[in-house]
């Protein structure tokens, strides 16, 4: 993936972010935590972990230190993370504008009701909240891996 | 209307969770492999505060959900509050991870300028061992070169006298007494000895490979040549009072011209934009004389007199062997150098070297006074 797609990619994650945080729909009163100061710092949060991961590849693109493999690796865990961080806050936004969620069933087979849009959205973002997480774990790993293991992948 | 299972997402986030412990924890451990390796590497280090983070964040985003699935899935609205304050732990978390990583910038940053001047204290150790080499074996070829000619010198009177007398010894010898025999054998071995000397000499005379007939005029033109763009780059106007005549000596070239070189770039570094810088050679009776001289911020007494001291430098990254070394230069080919100096007025280097070997202070001819508090006698 190129770094100019990578921005693009963030530009419009960063505008849709942006339209939840300052322009929320009306369900948004109704929600038990969204109008909590906690979960507009805990989205800030996500947003400044999001942009430190898109500054990191910048760094390492602007560094020129993509030649060496265990910063490809470390550009690619950035990322996933950037990534897993807007599609967190678009779940979480999700999951904290739910009004009534149904929930049918008990114990393992409890189903959720897929009533709406906003249901959707919230089911798909909790699997891929690890979807995205792990790789992004997973790529980190490999490129201290490829550090700690091979001393032509890492600049002397 | 479509209903959809909750497991796959219990599923998805038990081993998600469990796989990001995993990572997180076992990239620490690489980072903390890479740290012991190499303790003083900035980028080892970032990368374990990082990872550390990482760490913290895994063990706090698995609580954080089990304890929302524990609350949605069995109703344990109780745990509401601990559910808020692991969240809340998340959110300092993510920012922790966000400001170490905007630390990468100046990390990086630190790490080049680390490499560059490892590079370069490299570059000047290897540059040293090869003057050092090189000032070795010309200590080396200079003492053999005095002690030839002292032994020549010394020892060709006595033999003169051992072998004239021994021929006239053997000369006025009956050929029938006993004696002859032993005055003969005297006046063989002294001409032997004679012609051993005579060889070594010549030996000692043929080594030249490291002083040679230089003219001291064209070594300054070629080092200035050189440190042109140097001097250009700062707008640095350069006199230069060349004798008219060569000032031809018995002088190693390159090492002379490392020493010039290494005067005139402190000179230009102590000279301000614009200053100016006078390079003068002239001749005494039996030296060759150069003169550097500098309109650039000049130095105190406490540290002219430290000039000459090894490992003494008032520049950051600098080795304090520069100065030493263009002593020893100097000391080697027999020399002097003096170092004048005053506060914002400039500083005035004076080398006296002498034409030749046979010619040095120190064999024919008590040496010139040494101007200043720097100078540095042999």
């Amino acid at each position: 993936m190129s770094l100019k797609f990578a921005f693009r990619l963030v530009q419009v994650l960063s505008g849709m972010t942006a339209g939840l945080l300052l322009f929320p729909g009306p369900a948004l009163a109704f929600g038990p935590l969204w109008v909590t100061q906690g979960s507009y710092v805990h989205q800030i949060a996500h947003l400044l972990f999001a942009t430190a991961m898109f500054f990191f590849i910048y760094q390492i693109h602007r560094e020129e230190l993509r030649k060496f493999r265990g910063f490809r690796y470390l550009a690619a865990a950035g990322l996933f993370f950037a990534i897993w961080n807007l599609d967190a806050m678009v779940g979480h936004f999700s999951e904290w504008t739910l009004t009534n969620p149904v929930f049918l069933g008990e114990g393992m087979s409890t189903r959720l009701l897929m009533y709406d849009a906003n249901t959707w959205l919230f089911y798909i973002t909790q699997i891929d909240h690890y979807a995205l997480l792990a790789p992004a774990f997973y790529l980190f790993y490999r490129g201290l891996k490829a550090f700690a293991q091979e001393p032509e992948s890492r600049p002397q | 209307m479509i209903t959809l299972p909750i497991l796959p997402l219990w599923l998805a986030k038990i081993g998600g969770s469990l796989l990001v412990v995993w990572f997180a924890w076992h990239s620490f451990r690489l980072c903390l492999r890479l740290t012991r390796r190499d303790p003083e590497n900035a980028l080892w280090l970032f990368f374990t505060w990082l990872s550390g983070a990482f760490v913290l964040f895994s063990l706090s985003h698995i609580i954080s959900h089990t304890l929302q699935d524990t609350i949605t899935i069995l109703g344990f609205e109780y745990l509401q509050p601990l559910r808020r304050i692991a969240g809340g732990f998340d959110s300092i978390l993510y920012v922790v991870i966000a400001t170490i990583t905007l630390f990468f910038y100046n990390i990086q940053r630190l790490y080049r300028r680390m490499q560059a001047d490892h590079h370069q204290l490299e570059e000047t150790s290897r540059e040293i061992l090869a003057l050092n080499r090189e000032m070795e074996a010309l200590v080396m070829e200079r003492t053999m070169s005095e002690m030839a000619l002292g032994m020549a010198h010394g020892l060709r009177n006595p033999l003169h006298v051992i072998g004239g007398f021994s021929h006239r010894l053997l000369r006025k010898t009956d050929p029938g007494d006993p004696s002859r025999a032993w005055v003969a054998a005297i006046a063989d071995e002294a001409r032997r000895i004679e012609h051993m000397v005579e060889r070594f000499e010549n030996l000692a005379q043929r080594k030249t490979s490291f002083f040679g007939q230089e003219d001291m005029n064209v070594i300054v033109q070629d080092t200035l040549e050189l440190l042109g763009p140097e001097l250009r780059s700062k707008d640095i106007v350069l006199h230069t009072e060349i004798h008219p005549q060569p000032l031809v000596g018995r002088y190693n070239s390159h090492l002379l011209k490392v020493a010039l070189a290494h005067l005139v770039r402190n000179s230009i570094e102590a000279t301000p934009p614009h200053g100016e810088i006078m390079v003068r050679t002239a001749m005494e009776t039996n030296f060759v004389v150069l003169v550097i001289r500098d309109s650039g911020r000049g130095m105190p007494p406490e540290v002219v007199d430290k000039v000459f001291v090894p490992f003494y430098t008032t520049k950051i990254g600098g080795t304090g062997l520069g100065m030493v070394f263009v002593r020893q230069i100097v000391d080697e080919h027999r020399g002097v150098i003096a170092l004048e100096s005053k506060v914002g007025r400039g500083t005035t280097v004076t080398i006296r070297l002498p034409h030749r070997f046979g010619e040095s202070p120190g064999v024919s001819e008590d040496l010139p006074q040494p101007e200043g508090p720097g100078a540095a006698p042999h």
